[in-house]
């Protein structure tokens, strides 16, 4: 059993519920198999705009890219990891239908995103005449993605990946890079890192025996 | 303080288990699941789950189903409106004693 009696009586059975749901959610490595992707295809993005000149077709499509395909790669991967689930896992994974969106939530996190933006904005704003404050804005992207990284997972995975995206994000801080070859190292490591790790997980799960259906 | 702890002599044996606990739990949390969703997620064996949720069907705190998806056949299982009832009950008097 994943659980136990005793951490029962210790602990909240709907968080051990939610924590079980979280990890049974990331089993088949799916969701970081789309995470890396994603993390990858901003990474080249970046790269684009560094490796080729201003004024370039492949340097006036990487905006494009970032601003159109990766929003369409984040909004349909829900649906696509669900549809290849339901398609070709089914068996292995078994079926689950979750509970709607909470609206309160969902526009609380809207929310905060929002003023979240806003606080940028107008930080970028005041700051506009001095230097970009480079090492800071990588240094707290990898320790604030490294924490989201390990929150969000709760697996052990995860907070590897997690700690090798802050080191990353202090040490490309310390090196003096660019911003922009900073974030493009930053999220090609961690994008690379992903989708290794979701192919592993996924060609073990897969390996797993199928047990007979009920 | 000692009313509260008397409480806990009306607590729901059915749920009180820790697997079937964890089972109501697991439904609670979702809309619905199939036997082998909830197999994979408590690491139940199937004959033990297959017994807890046969106890739990039969008390009428869970809703079992057959059907297809495709070829595949699918035990789907969902909380009653008595289950929700029942594990809300059991999470205030478990609250309110401890």
């Amino acid at each position: 059993m994943t659980f136990s009696s005793s951490r029962l009586l210790e602990e909240n059975p709907d968080r051990i519920a939610n924590q079980l749901i979280q990890k049974a959610h990331n089993r088949d490595g799916l969701p970081e198999i789309a995470i890396g992707l994603t993390f990858l295809l901003v990474a080249l993005t970046m790269w684009m705009q560094i490796a080729y000149q201003p004024g370039s077709l492949t340097y006036k499509i990487a905006p494009l890219i970032l601003g159109l395909l990766v929003p369409a790669l984040i909004l349909s991967s829900q649906w696509a990891i669900k549809k290849v689930r339901t398609q070709f896992l089914i068996g292995k994974t078994g079926y689950v239908k979750s509970k709607p969106v909470n609206r309160k939530a969902a526009g609380m996190v809207v929310a905060i995103a929002f003023v979240i933006a806003v606080a940028a904005v107008i930080a970028a704003y005041l700051g506009r005449n001095s230097s970009p404050p480079t090492a800071w804005f990588l240094a707290g992207t990898g320790i604030g993605g490294g924490l989201l990284l390990i929150l969000a997972g709760r697996l052990p995975r995860f907070v590897v990946g997690g700690v090798i995206m802050s080191v990353t994000g202090v040490a490309l801080a310390v090196g003096g890079v660019s911003l922009g070859t900073g974030f493009m190292i930053l999220y090609g490591i961690i994008g690379l890192l992903s989708l290794i790790s979701g192919c592993v997980v996924l060609v073990l799960f897969l390996r797993q025996p199928t047990e007979p259906a009920q | 303080m000692s009313a509260k702890i008397q409480r806990l002599a009306d607590i729901d044996r059915v749920i009180h288990e820790p697997a079937r606990l964890m089972i109501v739990a697991l439904l609670a949390a979702v809309e619905e699941a199939d036997f082998q969703y909830l197999r994979q997620t408590t690491g139940l064996t199937q004959g033990n789950l297959s017994a807890h949720l046969s106890k739990l069907e039969e008390a009428g705190y869970v809703a079992i189903e057959k059907t297809f998806r495709g070829k595949y056949p699918l035990t789907i299982c969902s909380l009653t409106d008595r289950g929700k009832v029942v594990l809300d009950t059991y999470r205030k008097i478990i609250k309110s004693a401890l």
